[in-house]
């Protein structure tokens, strides 16, 4: 391996090496701060790794791995986001009984897989930054495992995460005995005007696995559960970097790969998105419970972001990232506040948990009413550009029975949003107040960057938009 | 720059309102009102500085460009003509009212009302001053979220279900606009290779006439919902009910006039040949709010919901004159437009301050008002009267010149319309009957009003009257931009076979 | 030594990776549904054995190896879960324990 490839490989070495350094530290010295601050150190010193990476790509590392500019975006964009679940976990783990140090570890492995996948050129990484993400996530999502719904969320998560594995890997078995190459690029070459059936099978498969990492409808079954069950700070995880990293693989393959000339691809994907949009707002009108709600609009957005992807063109790419940043900022955002507002055991789940949320802790309820307003595309939020981007991408590819969809969707969507926004603006409860806890430094940092960083990209994209610009034109 | 300010004020004025007024109640209602006077007086400047006569060539007195997203041709950019300046000066002076009837009636969390009170005013004007498409549509949408917190925290008893239906259909309309923005962004680009979301170059597209119809429709079923014309009014009654008085005034008085500006300054330059192929449907659309806002009017027992159904009354006479399309029905329906947001917003001040004092708004519990408010009385029968359209106060002008334009081209539709007219003395003058005169409910005695509600009713009175009898110096203001819109249609009859006279 | 078509391995794969999934959605106790879960995983495995061995390339047995060692770990998280989930509920049928719905 050249000096360049090690460089530009940087930030992912940075990540793994991190998380053996962490569970080096916790066997010497069990201390939740000591490991706290190591995490985050050597998170900020991956992002700052990027900078150095930038110089030496795009570089092909080995044929597994490719570091062009896609990818190291895609990258910072998960680090990044690890860092805010990082900073959100801290207050969160303090007030619980359960060993806190062995979080971090899985955080930083989970991080690491996710770079991989975002960089993965062939389906040997592929495989292996999925698997990473995965095992990972058994442990995070289960981390709660003195509660009844923790250990039922894990035991959910494992079955499902696993079988669809074993989707994915059959579906890429059957390509390879076809084809011959686990190389996204030799696949692109290789294939004609069509392909055989058992190839065929073989994409269906992979579709299918990717789409219960991705949640989409008829494959979100297990979502609301593992959101549910999950510690706050994880489901912000895993709603937002195990969902981004697995859509950047899928955007380079559909792009690599054309996939866009196949009008059954299409159709499939087009048919599920809008499942995802239809599906997921509507149920998401039936929750009480917050997070399963949040749960049901990702389905919905994901819903979005595929409308996105299918419009072909040069706003697909640069509208798809632009909108999972949207997404990534605005989930982080609700979901933080969650756990923000948990404390011992408890989890600020319900609804009536919120009621007069604004009258008490009004910059916590600003967060959160800046979060939903995001998620339901109100203008001066990110998630406002985000969704005029997507429309603007389907509009540009004439994809109008979508978009309609889309609109429709919307529409319900206020309803539960505003539900939730309405509680928070209620008089309070004068008899039984929710309890919240004390302030936490690391929390309200990574919330208060979050939300101005929403409204930021709501008010003047035009710098991120140049940068996507010139990010994603070149994929390898 | 003036025009950038004119938006500002209210905005920045809500900020500091509600930044420093987390203590006291007084601090944020002191800043608003100034915020509000300072947005008056501007607007007043801007009128002065620009009398109609000076205006040559083109109707635009201010223009204000700024780069904000140059990737997708998105600029920030401001103009204003006539019609916006009146539409302006209506919201600054609806403004200063509605901070003032907020004053002593609503005590709680003072300060996050007037930053919502002063958020959708400056949304409001952004509305009627943004020439890019993109950046009309966020403040449309921009105006709703505080519009909807006012009415769902300081509402009345059925506030939160009336708050999201409004929401919902306002949503519904705006999203169906931005498509169609957004195909009007696409087709222009794709013709002339330059990709942009301004007005001025957007006007004059090619249009294929289907793709012309699909997406005016787009545009026109968003401006119908906020007008509100008839099958998609059902958000308003309950929206205008349940509001507080000064969201009532808000939503009567401009939201409403979102509306029909759309129509104005989008739906007819922007799609001149698939709106003249509309327009009948239009009209009919408009005379059947005239008539059915009417009739329902008459049947309410809640004085609010008496006063939300005149709106699409009055508001259907707005739709009658945009489509009947002549200098005259124009001017109408610009004056009624006007007109209605004063004598409306007066009447809603005033049920607002009976609700008020007697904590009901039925009219079954009312009567014999008279003499125990007098004063009440008087003005409360000065504003019906302009309602019905006395002539000599403003509603009468507009609605007789729509009238009288749109019988030029339907007579069938005016003279239905007039029908509407008889009905409005019918449900204003049962409404006096039933408040203020008859038997006197017993045990209930309405205080009379104040000197603060008076100011601000005989300030509205008075500017009624001025309309009324001198309605010269608003159509001079709003001639520029009517002419500008009588071109647009001399120019395109012609070829297409169509004749004006055949409608 | 008689050469068969790839397609019987192919086949063979097909109908293991069917019974895995078949057990997966129709079993109820979990240590069933993990081995269903490892049956899926080395039918794959099997698959990219015969794909390797068509196109005499090392990569199908290399991710062969890889699958081998995601099931262990797969397994051993999964096992420490179970144990976990046995211990509280006192049962291993995944439809006593579901307590969330909607």
């Amino acid at each position: 391996m050249s000096s360049e490839q090690i460089l530009a490989l940087l930030p992912i070495l940075v990540t793994s090496a991190a998380s053996v350094v962490v569970m080096l530290l916790v066997a010497l010295k069990r201390s939740h701060g000591l490991v706290f601050g190591v995490t985050v150190g050597s998170l900020l010193v991956a992002l700052a790794a990027i900078g150095s990476s930038v110089s030496v790509m795009p570089q092909a590392v080995s044929s597994l791995l490719i570091m062009d500019r896609f990818a190291l975006l895609y990258i910072g964009l998960i680090l990044a986001a690890t860092l805010a679940v990082a900073l959100l976990s801290y207050a969160y783990l303090e007030s619980r009984a359960e060993r806190r140090e062995e979080y971090y570890i899985l955080l930083l492995l989970a991080a690491a897989g996710s770079e991989v996948l975002a960089a993965a050129g062939s389906y040997v990484s592929f495989f292996l930054g999925l698997e990473i993400l995965s095992i990972s996530l058994y442990g995070l999502v289960a981390y709660r495992r003195q509660t009844p719904l923790g250990i039922e969320a894990g035991v959910k998560y494992l079955i499902l995460a696993g079988a669809s594995s074993g989707f994915i890997l059959f579906g890429m078995a059957l390509i390879y005995a076809e084809q011959g190459s686990l190389q996204f690029a030799a696949l692109a070459a290789a294939k004609g005007s069509s392909f055989d059936v058992v190839s065929l099978v073989g994409f269906a498969l992979i579709v299918v696995g990717v789409g219960f990492k991705l949640a989409v409808v008829p494959f979100h079954l297990w979502t609301p559960d593992v959101y549910q069950g999950a510690p706050a700070p994880v489901t912000a995880f895993v709603a937002t970097v195990s969902k981004g990293a697995m859509f950047a693989l899928l955007l380079r393959y559909f792009i690599q790969l054309d996939l866009y000339q196949y009008g059954a691809v299409v159709l499939v994907f087009g048919i599920i998105a809008a499942l995802s949009i239809l599906a997921g707002n509507i149920l998401g009108l039936l929750q009480n419970n917050v997070k399963r709600m949040l749960a049901y609009s990702s389905i919905a957005h994901v819903g979005y972001l595929l409308v996105a992807l299918l419009a072909s063109g040069p706003l697909a790419v640069s509208s798809v990232t632009f909108y999972l940043i949207a997404y990534f900022i605005t989930n982080l955002g609700a979901f933080g506040v969650v756990g923000y507002l948990s404390s011992g055991e408890r989890e600020a789940e319900e609804i009536d948990d919120y009621r007069g949320l604004a009258w008490r802790r009004p910059w916590v309820a600003g967060a959160l009413t800046a979060s939903l307003l995001s998620l339901a595309g109100i203008p001066l939020t990110a998630g406002f550009i985000g969704k005029f981007f997507i429309i603007a991408a389907g509009a540009g590819s004439r994809l109008w029975a979508l978009l309609i969809i889309l609109v429709v969707g919307s529409v319900v969507s206020f309803f539960y949003y505003f539900r939730l926004v309405l509680a928070i603006f209620r008089e309070p409860d004068a008899g039984a107040q929710v309890p919240y806890p004390s302030a936490s430094l690391a929390g309200g940092i990574a919330l208060s960057v979050l939300t101005l960083l929403l409204v930021w990209l709501g008010v003047y994209p035009a710098p991120l938009v140049n940068l996507l610009g010139g990010m994603t034109s070149g994929l390898l | 720059m003036i025009l950038l300010a004119l938006v500002a004020v209210p905005v920045a004025g809500g900020l500091l309102g509600w930044a420093l007024g987390r203590r006291s109640t007084l601090v944020p209602r002191w800043i608003s009102l100034v915020a509000m006077v300072l947005d008056l007086g501007l607007s007043i400047v801007l009128w002065a500085e620009h009398p109609a006569a000076s205006i040559g060539g083109g109707p635009w007195i201010a223009k204000l460009t700024l780069p904000w997203i140059p990737q997708w041709g998105i600029q920030f950019e401001l103009a204003a003509d006539g019609l916006s300046l009146l539409m302006i000066v209506l919201t600054a002076l609806l403004g200063v009212a509605s901070v003032i009837v907020s004053w002593s009636t609503v005590r709680e969390r003072v300060a996050f009302y007037n930053l919502n009170l002063c958020l959708v005013i400056g949304g409001i004007v952004g509305v009627f001053v943004a020439l890019d498409l993109f950046l009309f549509y966020l403040f449309w949408e921009l105006m709703l979220i505080p519009m909807y917190f006012i009415i769902a925290i300081w509402g009345h008893e059925k506030r939160q279900a009336a708050s999201i239906k409004f929401l919902l259909f306002t949503q519904a309309g705006g999203l169906l606009m931005l498509l169609a923005i957004l195909a009007l962004f696409f087709i222009h680009g794709a013709t002339s290779g330059e990709y942009t979301f301004d007005y001025f170059k957007l006007l004059g597209t090619p249009l294929a006439p289907g793709v012309a119809t699909a997406v005016m429709l787009g545009f026109f079923v968003a401006f119908a919902i906020k007008l509100p014309a008839v099958p998609v009014h059902t958000w308003l009654p309950d929206a205008h009910t349940q509001a507080p008085t000064a969201g009532s005034v808000i939503l009567a008085g401009l939201l409403l006039k979102t509306g029909a500006y759309g129509l104005i300054r989008f739906v007819v330059p922007l799609f001149p040949n698939a709106a003249l192929q509309f327009a009948p449907i239009a009209m009919i659309l408009g005379v059947a709010g005239v008539i059915y806002g009417a009739a329902l009017a008459f049947a309410q027992d809640d004085l609010k919901r008496l006063v939300a159904y005149t709106s699409i009354s009055h508001l259907g006479f707005v739709l009658i004159g945009v489509f009947a399309w002549n200098t005259l029905a124009l001017q109408g329906a610009i004056v009624t437009m006007v007109a209605h947001g004063l004598s409306t917003g007066a009447l809603f001040i005033l049920a607002g301050s009976i609700q008020d004092r007697l904590h009901t708004r039925d009219m079954r519990a009312m009567g014999g008002f008279w003499e125990s408010a007098p004063r009440f009385g008087g003005i409360m029968l000065f504003f019906a009267l302009a309602s019905l359209g006395l002539p000599g106060l403003a509603d009468f002008v507009g609605e007789f010149l729509v009238l009288l334009g749109t019988y030029a081209v339907a007579p069938v539709i005016a003279i239905i319309a007039a029908v509407g007219v008889v009905l409005s003395a019918v449900y204003a003058l049962w409404m006096i009957y039933r408040t203020f005169q008859g038997r006197q409910a017993p045990g209930r005695a309405l205080p009379d009003l104040k000197a603060r509600e008076m100011a601000v009713l005989a300030v509205l009175a008075a500017l009624l009257l001025w309309i009324g009898l001198f309605p010269q110096r608003v159509l001079d203001t709003a001639a520029p931009s009517i002419n500008q819109l009588q071109a647009g249609r001399t120019a395109l009859v012609v070829p297409h076979g169509v004749h004006r006279d055949e409608l | 030594m008689r050469q068969y078509p790839i397609d019987y391995g192919l086949v063979l794969s097909a109908v293991l990776f069917a019974i895995g999934m078949a057990g997966v959605f129709v079993r109820r106790n979990v240590i069933f549904v993990l081995l269903c879960i490892e049956i899926m995983l080395n039918a794959a495995g099997l698959a990219f054995v015969l794909g390797g061995a068509r196109w005499g390339q090392a990569d199908g047995q290399v991710m062969f190896i890889f699958i081998l060692a995601m099931a262990a770990a797969e397994v051993s998280v999964g096992l420490a879960l179970i144990m976990r989930m046995f211990h509280r509920f006192k049962s291993l049928d995944t439809n006593e324990i579901a307590r969330m719905k909607g």
